[in-house]
């Protein structure tokens, strides 16, 4: 042992003395190895950076004001699924083709109906006419006429074409049936005297047919150039013709399009911008800040959790209403709890919508709802809810439990079983439904079971009647109370809850067919203090948005109706200061 | 050559049939060396804190958790919460107390009454041609200094009036009012105010918060604390302490018993196949097999469709049974590594030949021998079944509103975490140092339970 000790010792030294010579050469091997992957790394990293700013159309080089080029560039929250503006029915579709196209009519800075295409117009009961611009011309430099509008709304009509925005064009005679299949395309009610003037007749007395123009779905296609895309038109920037400010140049799928003026439009002195680059398309809304705080694209908009870094970073902040409401619908089938109207006005009694939109949505562009016509309207020749002051609701919890104990009897129920909340998944509606279950439970004890359901699904629910209560949202089509009127008529399809009022369905039946606009808005006036009264729907509260815009880009519009982010007056103001 | 005489026999030794140190069981010896791991110690007390906090602490802290107090949304812990009793609330139409003193700034605008949480009054003077679109009302969070932006726009009005009850704190805002042109764009005439806002209740809802008994009389103007909220609040309101002990009642009954279930099957299984070997050995380990291959996600949902699981309806149940019908091949395959191994050792091979039937051997011999490897498995288990459940429960698959559970919290807090950051960080930590308490006591567990280790002091 005490032998074989020195010389373990002495080859363990050895062996060491080896081994350390051995790792310093791996180790002077693994150095060179490290830095040739350093250096192919950075290498690659160059390459792969020039290859995708070579390809991608630009979108690395954004610049959110450029005044040099007279561009901007923005981003949108998706991509439009086509551009056919006889399908479309999506805000991004809506956003872009007010952007590239022009209808009939149009709507000013102010809101106001004003010439587009037609340069003069007459809507009487039975016909509206509309006398077209000579100088109206296509992107490619032909005249537009009054074909181009009768091909168009003849398509979409088209049972085949199978658009879901068709019911705008039932007002035009026979509208409904040609897209019924009952009688054939020749037979709408509309017609062209001359190449400039074209004749629609009416099915009955509509008084804001002109209104409901300025729609998308009103938007001319010319008949020669469709039947050249081969089923394809609208699918990509060469598949469309353009009639409006702007001309959709490039297109690259899911990453980024870009606008240029176009040097046919008619009014083409109103634009200002030369170029609108659509960047981004992103559905993140804190990649969109993140872009807008780099000074990549001039807009965004900005959530209740990002305000204070809004105002932290001294954003020129915005906002406004986009008209859509939202509202807690009842299901009034008859094998729902909720047909009972002592228990909707026990809810009506207890929700405070107030606490909803200040305290617990929190974001400023939002208002409480009161009545199922929004603030926006027009009436007579004021504002509809000035002239027509809606119902006040007195909130009351103790009288409420007295009406739920009714409920109760009337239901002839011992226990109260739970009530489906159908609603988005949206992180805005979960908030919201989740302060209604315990609105509800704490001061009612009534208990809420909350369904979260993915777009198409809750769509599908909504149609079958599969829920209790509802939390739905309603953007307007036309300016004009009707597209919020006409809701709870016993014969829309929107109408989810199936509710059935006479007096109701007679006030809405008024409003369609009356041209004088003071009957009309007594109708509607009454149609809100009824749905009140039977507890129809709860408006919840009127939907805003709050955005950020770069302080050098001015004159951008929001709108409730038509592009919902209007850049057509925008400008470029280099007086006012960078970010 | 030596003598025979040159070995003496060694006189016998009676020392050294004495063992130095006192007789260890195997588990007395395990426990011994736990003991002596500080970390694994540190986090078996901490186990059993939570334990305690899940399952005493909602007797001591008795808040409800889906209860919404909406005067203190999001709050952080430890804020201020005095409050001072007013008048219920009625709207307000611009009507001015007779004793009212515009200010000379360059609209004239004032506060109407003292600002507080539930409602900001401000008026000013009419300014004529100079505000044809009417007039817009800003509110920012900092001081207004030249060429900034005012902050938040309110509203625009064409009255003299506005009131402000968009998520007041009791903090300092800067108002500003600003006259606009016939376009409705801002002009140069801006006034700002600031204020601090006094946090304030109303008899109402002092009397539904319980801070009032209904006959009780109280003058206006009585100083309040409000309710109690030792973690802070989240986006509702509701108590963060609380809702913290419950979730960690769902987080913690699928972290515990989907483990201890599943390796329960996984450890009959695996020895069964272990202990016949042979085809059966092989048909059962080809199952475990293709079990492994199943995802589990998928399952899941399934699961969740197969037990009628409607919505709104806790997913918890489907998610159990998903992860013992899953998750019990790793611990099969261990343990029949395990029992392969046992199988041919001699005492083994003595206990049959004195008669052992196979039931015998496994509950006596095979299973008590695995036990060690068996503890790991659990305590490792355990942390990455929680952190299933909160993952599950982070991306919607788990419980239903307005149950809590750490991984939903976490879901709810990621939204706010510029702004409020104790929405997210309490859930998180609670998951984080759970995982961790028990992925270090599975480790300190591994050591003391390691035969191989015994001893080497």
């Amino acid at each position: 042992m005490s032998i074989a000790e020195p010389h373990s010792e002495s080859s363990s030294n050895g062996h060491s003395s080896a081994a350390s010579a051995l790792s310093s050469a791996a180790l002077r091997q693994l150095i060179i190895y490290f830095g040739a992957a350093i250096a192919g790394c950075t290498l690659l990293m160059f390459a792969l950076h020039y290859l995708a700013s070579a390809f991608s159309s630009g979108s690395t080089t954004a610049i959110a004001v450029d005044p040099e080029n007279n561009s901007i560039s923005i981003y949108l929250k998706e991509e439009p699924p086509s551009l056919n503006s006889t399908i479309t029915t999506d805000s991004v579709s809506g956003m872009v083709l007010n952007h590239v196209m022009e209808g009939l009519l149009r709507m000013s800075v102010d809101d106001k109906l004003e010439a587009g295409i037609a340069e003069r117009w007459e809507v009487t009961p039975t016909h509206a006419t509309f006398w077209l611009r000579d100088n109206a011309l296509w992107s490619d430099g032909q005249p537009i006429t009054a074909a181009d509008f009768i091909f168009s709304w003849t398509t979409a009509l088209r049972p085949e074409t199978a658009s879901e925005y068709a019911f705008l064009l039932y007002s035009i005679k026979n509208g409904r049936a040609v897209n019924e299949g009952t009688m054939p395309a020749e037979a709408l009610g509309v017609s062209a005297p001359d190449p400039h003037t074209l004749v629609v007749e009416l099915e009955q007395p509509m008084a804001f047919f002109d209104k409901t123009v300025v729609f998308p779905t009103f938007f001319p296609i010319r008949e020669d150039f469709y039947n050249a895309t081969n089923g394809r038109f609208g699918a990509d920037a060469h598949e469309l013709l353009f009639s409006g400010p702007f001309k959709l140049t490039s297109w690259v799928h899911g990453s980024s399009l870009l606008f240029e003026k176009n040097p046919n439009y008619w009014d083409k002195d109103r634009i200002k911008l030369d170029q609108i680059n659509v960047a981004y398309i992103t559905q993140d809304a804190n990649a969109a800040i993140n872009f807008f705080k780099d000074g990549k694209v001039a807009f965004t908009t900005l959530g209740a959790e990002n305000l204070i870094e809004a105002q932290r970073q001294g954003w020129p902040i915005k906002r406004n209403q986009d008209g859509t409401l939202f509202f807690l619908e009842f299901n009034h089938r008859d094998e729902r709890l909720t047909r009972n109207w002592n228990l909707r006005r026990a809810m009506q009694l207890v929700l405070d919508m107030d606490e909803l939109v200040y305290k617990v949505t929190k974001l400023p562009g939002f208002k409480p709802g009161v009545s199922i016509f929004p603030e926006w309207l027009m009436g007579t020749n004021a504002p509809l809810r000035e002239e027509y002051p809606p119902p006040q609701l007195r909130l009351d919890t103790a009288k409420a439990r007295e009406h739920l104990a009714l409920a109760k009897e009337e239901l002839g129920l011992d226990e109260w079983p739970p009530i489906v909340l159908l609603t988005s998944d949206s992180p805005v509606s979960n908030i919201q439904s989740e302060w209604v279950q315990e609105a509800l439970k704490s001061k009612l004890g009534l208990t809420i079971k909350i369904d979260k359901q993915i777009f198409k699904q809750r769509l599908a629910k909504m149609t079958a009647g599969e829920f209790d209560i509802l939390l739905a949202g309603w953007g307007p089509d036309y300016n004009d109370p009707l597209t919020f009127g006409d809701l709870f008529a016993s014969w829309n399809l929107n109408n989810r809850g199936r509710y059935m009022s006479d007096e109701n369905d007679r006030l809405v039946r008024e409003a369609q067919g009356s041209t004088d606009t003071k009957t009309r808005m007594d109708a509607f006036g009454k149609i809100q203090h009824v749905l009140f009264d039977d507890v129809a729907l709860l408006p919840m509260f009127e939907r805003g948005v709050t955005y950020a815009v770069h302080p050098q880009l001015k004159g951008l519009k929001r709108r409730v109706i038509g592009a919902d982010t209007d850049y057509t007056n925008a400008y470029i103001d280099t007086s006012a200061g960078g970010q | 050559m030596r003598a025979a005489d040159a070995f003496t026999p060694l006189a016998q030794d009676q020392a050294a049939a004495i063992s130095s140190r006192p007789s260890l069981s195997y588990w007395q010896d395990a426990w011994r060396r736990l003991q002596q791991n500080k970390r694994a110690i540190f986090s078996l007390y901490l186990i059993i804190g939570l334990l305690a906090f899940t399952f005493i602490g909602p007797m001591i802290w008795t808040v409800d958790p889906s209860s919404q107090d909406v005067d203190q949304i999001s709050i952080a812990p430890g804020a201020d919460r005095s409050a001072i009793l007013v008048k219920d609330y009625e709207p307000w139409y611009g009507e001015l107390s007779e004793d009212f003193v515009a200010n000379d700034n360059a609209v004239g605008l004032t506060f109407a009454v003292a600002p507080s949480t539930q409602s900001v009054r401000l008026s000013w003077q009419a300014q004529g041609e100079r505000a044809a679109g009417g007039y817009r009302i800003y509110r920012n969070l900092f001081p207004i200094t030249a060429g900034r932006s005012l902050g938040l726009p309110l509203a625009e009005t064409q009255s003299l009036y506005f009131e402000d009850r968009l998520d007041l704190r009791p903090i300092d805002y800067y108002y500003s009012v600003v006259a606009l042109n016939k376009r409705g764009e801002d002009s140069d005439l801006v006034a700002t105010l600031s204020t601090t806002v006094t946090r304030v209740i109303t008899r109402r809802e002092a009397e539904r918060r319980g801070l009032l008994g209904a006959a009780e009389q109280v003058a206006y103007g009585h100083e309040f604390q409000l309710k109690l909220h030792p973690l802070g609040t989240d986006y509702l309101g509701r108590d963060m302490l609380s809702r913290l002990m419950h979730g960690a009642r769902v987080s913690l009954f699928i972290g515990l018993f989907a483990p201890i279930l599943y390796i329960l099957f996984g450890v009959l299984y695996g020895s069964v196949a272990g202990f016949v070997g042979g085809l059966t050995d092989q048909l059962m380990m080809r199952f475990a097999d293709f079990v492994v291959a199943l995802p589990f996600l998928l399952f899941m949902i399934l699961f969740k469709v197969i037990f009628g699981i409607g919505p709104g309806e806790s997913g918890i149940m489907p998610m159990l049974v998903a992860m013992v019908v899953l998750l019990w091949p790793a611990a099969a395959r261990l343990v029949r590594g395990q029992v392969l191994q046992i199988r041919e050792e001699g005492y083994i091979g003595a206990s049959r030949l004195l008669g052992a039937k196979t039931p015998y051997l496994l509950l006596r011999h095979m299973i008590p021998n695995t036990m060690g490897v068996i503890l790991v498995t659990v305590t490792f288990a355990v942390p990455s079944a929680i952190f299933t459940e909160a993952f599950l429960s982070f991306i919607g698959m788990g419980v239903a509103p307005p149950t809590p559970s750490w991984g939903s919290m976490c879901n709810e807090g990621i939204k706010t975490m510029l702004t409020h950051p104790h929405e997210l960080i309490f859930p998180a930590l609670f998951i984080s140092v759970t995982v961790l308490a028990f992925n270090l006591l599975g480790d300190g567990l591994r050591d003391a339970l390691d035969a191989r280790m015994r001893n080497r002091e």
